[in-house]
């Protein structure tokens, strides 16, 4: 029997350039059993830390979601959280909040009734699509997801169809719309339906959702949030003043942290694959810089504005930053898809993430 | 070679009925509900000859893949897919150590790296742990099955492999990957891919007959100082290495390799993804928790205000 000397060399070095040919690294002190020292095969990345792939083939397969995934991701997050805001108001009770629970009521019906058949018609089977009813999985987020949708569709339809009856009366009564064990429990599915797509990427194996488990579905909750907020500003001339663009400017701050904190983590984890984070470091910005300057405004101007073209100024401004926003939103979602996409087609993503710790 | 007492039993070349527990002579296990079989797939041992893609395309009724040549290596299946459940890997070791060619090979598989990957069959299987329609199964044989009646397409399976198996595939939009067999093992046959390996590369059995095998296997190679091989997917194998208590405990379908995990296309320490599920919701429900008790206490201060 011939011994190995190809086998027992030194590690190889870095300026054999071709992936995949070359023999793999034989540190020592292996963890294997039944083995001598200098003798690991088996044992981790070259010491130059290349790794070795099959021919640069993919080593995980890409999801097929494309743009109505996340459109979905985006409009069931902004339904969520309308309902969570409208809830909100409701429950504070001020007469003046009356325009955001309305609007929050019929948003929230609105994005569950397009976003249920989005994803019905992003199956591949989709005259099977009540299968998934079958069973419960909880360790599906998207089984999970099925039931969450379905009860946050049905509590809002009810809220709606509240909102509608009051709506349609002649003498406006004062008090709650809806009755609060049916408010609860659709702003908690609310909360679900804002984070819970994030969840569903994170308990994938694909690198780029997959490092980061609890920032991205925190991110996805913040960025619901100030989309919604978004949204029911632009819903009707007025609304976007004192409760909805600080909920939009402060959603907004806790999403710019999160985003920093999630690129940080994608690269500790190896996920070299990214997406780019500028544009939406600028949409996140932006109602938070409105809100840094109206502050100021206030503080400094006050007496030598003029009241109407302050009035205008800030609808103006809030307007551009609730549509910086939401284009956010949309850009957030359709870039975790896409980039995710891809690095599950790059098998050293994939091996940095999935080693030994 | 020793015959099976029960071959003698048929001495005539054709039969005029399938044989009963055909695999006790196959591959000497009796298959029975409620036991565990897998494959032990010894990569020292591939020669290469893709008879196990060819038996698995023939008895499963699988299309061709795409004929072109890929120009890496003798591999031209690529990756196993919705319609390629054994793939073949051809890795060739062409340098040695700094680009000069080895005038001396190592024993069993030096400079040809061959492996027929599978469905790794796990437990607890990731597929089906996402599977939201229940189409994804554990069969009475411990395998993991797509049921295709059931499967409505939805793709969450796909990315939730962490070996990239499971593929949906646009003709017919529901999920497919090896059943192991799952209609052979009903009528007592050894999978096509197993029983048409012509040097035992692909063992099919019962899991702890498989285990010792590998064992002994193993132990046999480091005696013959191939002291690279090693298990991948079985209680033996590395620590961190799938086939142990945290993550995926086991593969079914287990394998005897000779480099890194990643040579073969293979994480080194995969994890379960449905461990991320919990926290994941935990942590976005927080995250959304906090805001609204913000938002709430916006609100309250509109209205004190």
């Amino acid at each position: 029997m011939t011994t190995q000397p190809a086998l027992r060399s030194k590690p190889r070095s870095a300026d054999s350039s071709r992936p995949g040919l070359a023999l793999p690294s034989t540190r020592s002190g292996s963890g294997f059993p039944g083995r001598g020292p200098g003798t690991a095969i088996g044992e981790g990345p070259a010491e130059d830390g290349r790794i070795d792939t099959y021919y640069d083939q993919p080593a995980l397969k890409a999801s097929f979601w494309g743009w109505k995934v996340s459109t979905y991701m985006v409009i069931g997050g902004i339904a969520g959280s309308a309902q969570i805001i409208a809830t909100a108001a409701d429950l504070a009770g001020a007469p003046q909040h009356r325009a955001i629970v309305r609007n929050g009521r019929y948003l929230a019906l609105a994005g569950a009734a397009i976003g249920a058949p989005l994803l019905i018609a992003d199956l591949h089977t989709p005259q099977r699509f009540y299968n998934m009813l079958r069973i419960f999985r909880p360790t599906s987020p998207m089984s999970i997801g099925t039931y969450v949708l379905l009860g946050f569709g049905g509590l809002s339809a009810m809220l709606a169809a509240a909102q509608l009856r009051r709506d349609l009366s002649a003498n406006y009564a004062p008090g709650h719309t809806a009755p609060r064990f049916v408010q609860l429990p659709a702003a908690a599915l609310g909360a679900a339906m804002s984070t819970y797509t994030g969840a569903l990427l994170a308990a994938t194996s694909t690198p780029l959702w997959a490092a980061a488990p609890r920032l991205l579905p925190a991110l996805f909750g913040a960025s619901a949030m100030a989309s919604a907020a978004a949204a029911l500003s632009l819903t009707a001339r007025g609304l976007g003043g004192e409760p909805l663009g600080r909920i939009e400017a402060m959603a907004s701050a806790v999403e710019l942290c999160l985003l920093t904190a999630l690129r940080r983590r994608l690269r500790q984890e190896g996920v070299r694959t990214s997406f780019a984070a500028a544009p939406l470091w600028l949409t996140a910005a932006a109602p938070v810089l409105r809100e840094a300057a109206k502050a100021l405004d206030v503080t400094g101007n006050t007496a030598a504005m003029n009241g109407a073209v302050t009035a205008r100024r800030s609808a103006l401004f809030g307007t551009a930053s609730a549509v910086a926003v939401l284009a956010g939103a949309f850009l957030l979602r359709h870039a975790i898809l896409r980039s995710g996409n891809r690095s599950a087609e790059q098998p050293r993503d994939y091996f940095r993430l999935a080693r030994p710790r | 070679m020793t015959v099976h007492p029960r071959a003698l039993d048929y001495p005539a070349a054709f039969l005029s009925a399938p044989i009963r527990d055909e695999a006790e002579l196959t591959a000497g296990t009796r298959i029975q509900p409620g036991r565990r079989y897998g494959f032990f797939t010894d990569t020292t041992l591939c020669i290469g000859c893709k008879a196990c893609e060819v038996a698995c395309k023939e008895w499963n009724l699988l299309p061709a893949d795409d004929l072109g040549l890929r120009g890496t290596s003798y591999d031209n299946t690529g990756d196993l897919g919705a319609t390629t459940w054994r793939h073949v890997h051809f890795i060739e070791h062409i340098a040695d150590r700094d680009g000069v060619r080895a005038t001396e090979m190592p024993p069993f598989q030096s400079h040809w790296l061959m492996m027929s990957d599978v469905c790794k069959h796990c437990s607890p299987a990731p597929c089906l742990e996402a599977c939201p329609t229940g189409a994804i199964f554990r069969t009475e044989f411990d395998t993991v099955v797509v049921q295709q009646d059931i499967c409505n397409g939805c793709g969450y399976c796909v990315p939730a492999c962490p070996f990239g198996v499971v593929d949906v595939s646009l003709e017919d939009g529901k999920a497919h990957k090896c059943t192991l067999c799952y209609d052979r093992l009903k009528g007592g046959f050894e999978p096509a891919c197993a029983k048409a390996c012509p040097t035992d590369s692909i063992r099919f059995g019962e899991l702890d007959e498989l285990h010792e095998l590998a064992r002994r296997r193993l132990a046999s190679l480091h005696e013959q100082e191939v002291a690279a091989a090693y298990l991948y997917g079985t209680p033996d194998a590395p620590p961190d290495m799938p086939g142990h208590a945290d993550g995926l405990r086991e593969l079914n379908a287990f394998f005897l390799l000779t480099a890194p995990p990643e040579t073969y296309n293979l994480p080194r320490a995969p994890t379960r993804p449905a461990e991320r599920t919990g926290p994941g919701l935990a942590a976005g429900l927080a995250t959304v928790a906090a805001l609204t008790a913000a938002v709430v206490a916006l609100f309250a201060a509109g209205r004190s205000g």
